[in-house]
């Protein structure tokens, strides 16, 4: 994970030192640009420290060995749903929730109850039935 | 349908390949600091408006910032940022896949029955608690400013640290709001695995994250004004 890491860390004083350039050439007349471009940095160092850290509690990945087999990427990955259809309730929920700031603030809360049940959907629905655990 | 990935993803500590996914970075992890980096952008952009006004109407914070009550938002941060190692410590428990208290939880001066024993749900709890103090402390200054003058559509000022004082409290409380869901969670789970300590864990990084918004939120506006 050292390519990953390094990709993301060597952002950051790249963006730090964009961040000074910028500040002397507006004067530091122009703080839009200063905040970002030192937080642009901060999101650099944020995901490069945390996949460097993550590095040094794994083992090495056969994406790591020049001479890895794709074989050896066998196992585990995560855990996914095998499929649901709660995001979609929960984007259409996240719709009428958008619509009533437009229309009329009563439809948001009609849409913030849906909202709220979709999500409690989304969260519990390998909790019971079939897939339960 | 297939079932959800394998079993030994949802095996609590028991099961036959504890350690299978040590192999490889979490993907949920992963996902979660990279959708953090973005938020953080966001809050550049909160950020980048704060000091733009202020270079644009420098006399209003000659005379707005005196309306802060800077002992009691003083109060109020020191609690956020305790909250944050409640999290951690509930982390912890979630890593030793312990959802909750071994003995009774209530009674933590006891050595046996001490937080030593707690599971993730106390600690969560806890920081839920602190949360909740922490919002309605929030709550509470509006309404003081609010009577003082200090609106939204007041000034500039008012206008800036509704925006980033408040996009900052609908964060914690969304946090809040993942917090119940997990705690939900522990008590839905047949036994404590890998899919639930991964969210427990993903959700301690969104508060962290939170949290260190707001110390730097706290500087910008409570301390260098």
């Amino acid at each position: 994970m050292k390519i990953e890491s390094g990709i993301f860390i060597g952002g950051t004083p790249l963006f730090l030192a964009f961040a000074i350039a910028y500040g002397l050439v507006t004067g530091w007349d122009e703080p839009v640009g200063v905040a970002c471009l030192f937080l642009t940095a901060g999101l650099s160092i944020m995901i490069g420290a945390y996949l460097a850290f993550t590095a040094r509690h794994i083992d090495a990945r056969p994406e790591d060995n020049a001479y890895g087999e794709i074989a050896e990427g066998a196992g585990e990955l995560g855990e996914f749903a095998p499929h649901s259809w709660w995001p979609l309730a929960i984007s259409f929920s996240a719709a009428i929730v958008f619509a009533g700031a437009a229309i009329g603030f009563w439809l948001v809360a009609i849409g913030a109850v849906l909202m709220g049940l979709a999500l409690v959907g989304w969260v519990f629905e390998f909790y019971r039935g079939e897939h339960a655990h | 349908m297939t079932p959800v990935a394998s079993v030994a993803a949802v095996d609590g500590p028991a099961g036959p390949n504890v350690h299978a996914t040590l192999n490889r970075p979490n993907m949920v992890q992963v996902g979660t600091i990279v959708w953090l980096s973005s938020e953080l952008m966001f809050f550049a952009g909160l950020f980048a408006m704060y000091f733009t006004i202020r270079a644009v109407q420098p006399d209003l914070w000659a005379t707005e910032p005196l309306k802060l009550d800077i002992p009691f938002s003083t109060a109020n941060t020191i609690n956020l940022v305790l909250s944050s190692v409640w999290c951690q410590m509930g982390v912890f428990a979630a890593e030793r896949f312990q959802p909750s208290a071994l003995g009774t939880w209530w009674a933590p001066w006891t050595r046996e029955h001490g937080f030593r024993n707690w599971g993730m749900r106390e600690w969560y709890l806890l920081t839920y608690v602190a949360g909740a103090i922490f919002i309605c402390g929030q709550v509470f200054e509006y309404a003081n400013l609010i009577s003082e003058g200090l609106t939204l559509s007041s000034s500039g000022y008012g206008s800036v640290f509704y925006l980033t004082t408040g996009f900052h409290g609908l964060h914690v409380t969304g946090g809040l709001i993942a917090f119940l869901l997990i705690i939900g969670r522990s008590f839905a789970a047949k036994r404590f695995g890998h899919a639930e300590a991964t969210s427990a864990i993903v959700t301690s990084y969104y508060w962290h994250f939170v949290d260190v918004v707001w110390i730097g939120l706290f500087f910008v506006i409570y301390v260098i004004k």
